[in-house]
């Protein structure tokens, strides 16, 4: 990507040294300590979700009625074998929140995948041809806005059916139109600039100046908005899976759990509750950590 | 100072209990009640849901009634009645003197109107309704006829043991003839009946109310008002009981009872229930949702033992139920306790997977209700619990669950492999059960109770003699051996037949349970 940049920039010879423009981001980023935090819970989590089997202390689907809603270590008895106690099937909960965070995670990178990709095609089309396209594309896109977003997702999942992976698609799909609108306006000042104009100049095709040139122009806008989007991914995926449309059981889905398990609060397994819900905020809390860190990083108004 | 209050108080209470004695000084108060869920429509024969139906309890009377506490009948709008020796013709002396709640009196005029506008496609205010219950209750019924303004005399096809103890069931009760032309298409809306209560407002998904009808040709109720109010989710319904705002609330949580048990304020009515919550496996090859593995005997056996049915009823029915080795409850007559239930052996159900040649396993559908229903609890948990003993023996389910409404038509329509449902008694009669849920009478596509889709000839043989007999001991006899012939085709997984729990205030007096889960606050008074 930085070495296409870095021929855009010898062409229009208005930007200069790009080299040390990522430089800076990282140091910025680095130097961000809230960022930081985020970006290390994230590759915990990443590992963990890797490599569940290997951590996961007992089999997430193996169900043991005798045992069900026994406390975790902070009480006498089964602690060692259920760190954070058990669910109402008898299963341990630190074994599925560890195999949850696979699907949370998957849920977050693979909805907002495929929101970037339509979202990032929609935008270009209208930003850079403008015109007829435009207006078609951001009217759709103003339809889709009036829509509540939870409502929007769940109107889908009726037509597609419940299921993990058709809330994916829910959710990208309800994602396109901001992801859209971002890329859009980007691309409608990077259109104006004269490397562009350049470009044009000398005779490329619309295909190659979008790709080339305003594409990786773009990219910032939709990094730190997509890393922002993931956080947000998650708790919606959270939601359908609470409201029984996301994830079916047994999988061990960080919002299906919250769901399933909300009624024993009032029976005091709080641990049922509890650790699915802190597990959901730490994941979104890290990500939105990131996601400021980056767009501070990437916004050249905040350089020194 | 102290004295004195003591003196006072325990002057109240003895007047309270005097008053008691006296019956008529006790009245007033206002009892909530918190449900789990709204009436769907209020009028008495088109309703098939228990929501609905206990609001219609007490605002309508039948010909007969239940006993306080039993499926035994007594007279009620009849005084008495005559049966022919044949046994196809009721004749019934009705009661002078009843009002309805809008001041019409009651006769035979409305008893032939109740019962014409739902077996008579012509008559027309047969088109008001879908009249569901009288298909599956009184189809056998001929026709109603009036002998003169208080006789009434009803004609059957063929004889029919249980049509007087069916009589007192919602379904059959008497509605106001004049109401009905007032409201037509919306009388629903509207109920007009001639029991303790009359209707006053309905306020869709929030509240019913009633009040104390004072032209109630028994005694007038003891309370002046029964509000009904819903509360579908079970810890918020408990809460608002705890908080006082409703008196008595419906389907606790069994997880709470015991917090239920613990509160002195409290108090909970428990009974052995009328009923039984199963899976069906459906076994109609003509049903869209017909999967090969369930028309095998031995798969059907093979799942039935796969699952642990001590364990669900322990764990996650909480001790509020036993467990089924039958369709019918061990409290209805005719119940064969000498049948033997499959145990729960995994191997053994592996041995029989792999005879029937599905050493391993196959995948389906489970369906499961989305709502608390009083023979389970909680179907989905239920669910999740029976794919996790599949899967132990290789049968990979997938669970689904619909809006219950849809899911009712959709398990009507055989759309489903396997579902979770249940029944609860509607008049203490075997054949309530098994004929409504597993005969091939009711596996008709898009309206079946028998939703296994289990069409035994020689079962319908036994129920077809046993419904038609007079003759108690050959019905236990036949009943008995209609079980027997159950147990061997495994059509369903029998789970478990829960306890009817009900929570009041202590100071609610004089309820009473009703084996059929019907709720009669007629007797009910607030003890203050």
């Amino acid at each position: 990507m930085f070495s296409r940049k870095k021929k855009i920039e010898q062409i229009s010879k208005l930007q200069v040294n790009s080299y040390s423009e990522l430089n800076e981001t990282f140091h910025m980023l680095w130097s961000n300590k809230s960022a930081m935090i985020g970006l290390i819970l994230i590759v915990i989590l990443v590992i963990v979700a890797i490599f569940a089997p290997f951590i996961a202390p007992n089999d997430p689907y193996q169900r043991s009625l005798p045992f069900r809603l026994k406390p975790g270590i902070w009480s006498e008895g089964l602690s060692t074998r259920y760190p954070l106690g058990t669910d109402y099937m008898g299963r341990g909960i630190l074994s599925r929140l560890i195999y949850g965070a696979r699907d949370s995670l998957t849920v977050g990178f693979i909805a907002v995948g495929i929101a970037a990709s339509l979202g990032i095609f929609l935008g270009l089309l209208a930003g850079y041809y403008g015109g007829m396209i435009d207006h078609l594309i951001m009217r759709f896109v103003d339809i889709m806005f009036a829509f509540p977003s939870i409502l929007l997702a769940i109107s889908i999942m009726a037509v597609l059916g419940p299921g993990l992976e058709k809330a994916m698609i829910a959710i990208g799909i309800v994602y396109t139109p901001q992801m859209a609108r971002v890329v859009r306006g980007s691309v409608l000042t990077v259109r104006g600039t004269v490397y562009i104009e350049a470009e044009k100049a000398i005779g490329s095709s619309d295909f190659r100046i979008i790709v080339l040139h305003v594409l990786p122009n773009v990219m910032a806008p939709i990094i730190v908005y997509s890393t922002l989007s993931i956080a947000s991914a998650i708790l919606d995926a959270a939601a359908l899976g609470f409201l029984g449309l996301g994830a079916q059981p047994p999988r061990p889905e960080w919002g299906a759990m919250l769901a399933d398990s909300r009624q024993y609060l009032m029976s005091g397994a709080w641990w049922a509750v509890t650790f699915p819900g802190l597990a959901i905020m730490i994941t979104v809390l890290a990500l939105n950590l990131l996601g400021d860190g980056l767009r501070d990083a990437l916004d050249p108004r905040l350089r020194k | 100072m102290k004295n004195k209050w003591w003196i006072v108080l325990s002057l109240i209470v003895s007047l309270g209990f005097v008053s008691m004695g006296a019956g008529a000084l006790a009245a007033g108060g206002t009892l909530v009640f918190g449900s789990a869920g709204d009436a769907v429509r209020l009028d008495p024969a088109d309703v098939t849901d228990g929501e609905s139906i206990q609001r219609m309890d007490n605002m309508f009377e039948g010909l007969v009634e239940y006993e306080t506490g039993s499926t035994a009948i007594r007279p009620c709008l009849a005084e008495s009645w005559d049966i022919s020796p044949d046994g196809l013709e009721f004749t019934f002396h009705l009661r002078k003197g009843v009002k309805f709640h809008d001041g019409t009196n009651f006769d035979a005029t409305a008893v032939v109107f109740s019962f014409q506008r739902q077996y008579d496609k012509d008559f027309p205010y047969h088109k008001y309704g879908e009249w569901a219950y009288w298909g599956w209750m009184f189809d056998y019924v001929d026709r109603a006829e009036m002998v003169d303004p208080y006789t009434v005399k009803v004609y059957l096809q063929e004889p029919n043991a249980s049509f007087l103890t069916s009589l007192a069931m919602f379904t059959a009760c008497i509605v106001s003839p004049y109401s009905a032309a007032l409201y037509g298409a919306d009388s629903f809306k509207h109920p007009v009946g001639t029991g303790p209560f009359k209707f006053v407002e309905w306020v869709k998904d929030d509240h019913i109310t009633m009040e104390a009808f004072e032209d109630y040709w028994r005694e007038r109720a003891q309370l002046d008002k029964v509000i009904f109010r819903v509360i579908p989710d079970p810890s918020a319904r408990l809460m608002a009981l705890e908080k006082g705002e409703v008196d008595g609330i419906e389907y606790p949580d069994p997880e709470q009872v015991q917090k239920i048990i613990d509160n002195p304020k409290l108090k909970l009515l428990t009974q052995p229930g009328m009923n039984v919550g199963y899976v069906a496996m459906n076994m109609g090859e003509d049903t869209p949702g017909f999967e090969e593995p369930f028309g095998d005997v031995r798969v059907r056996r093979a799942i039935n033992h796969a699952i642990n049915k001590e364990e669900i009823v322990q764990y996650l029915y909480q001790g509020t139920a036993i467990v089924a080795k039958n369709p019918i409850p061990p409290l209805l007559f005719g119940y064969n306790d000498d049948i033997v239930d499959y145990e729960y052996n995994p191997a053994k159900a592996r041995e029989l997977l792999a005879e029937a040649g599905y050493a391993n396993g196959f995948k389906t559908t489970l369906w499961a209700m989305p709502v608390s229903r009083p023979y389970m609890f909680d179907p989905r948990k239920i669910a999740e619990a029976i794919q996790s003993y599949l899967a132990d023996v290789g049968i990979e389910a997938e669970i689904y669950s619909e809006d219950w409404g849809t899911y009712l038509q959709n398990t009507e329509a055989g759309k489903h492999p396997m579902c979770l449902l249940g029944w609860t008694g509607d008049n203490g009669d075997p054949d309530n059960f098994i004929y409504v849920l597993l005969d091939k009478d009711a596996a008709t596509i898009g309206s079946a109770g028998n939703v296994a889709f289990y069409r035994s000839d020689e079962l319908h043989e036994v129920n077809i003699k046993a419904r038609q007999s007079y003759d108690f001991e050959e019905r236990v006899r036949l009943y008995r051996e209609a079980q027997e012939i159950i147990h061997r085709d495994a059509p369903w997984v029998c789970l478990a037949h829960s306890t009817q729990m009900l929570a009041f205030k202590n100071e609610v007096e004089g309820y009473v349970l009703h084996p059929t889960s019907r709720k009669f606050f007629y007797p009910v008074w607030i003890e203050r």
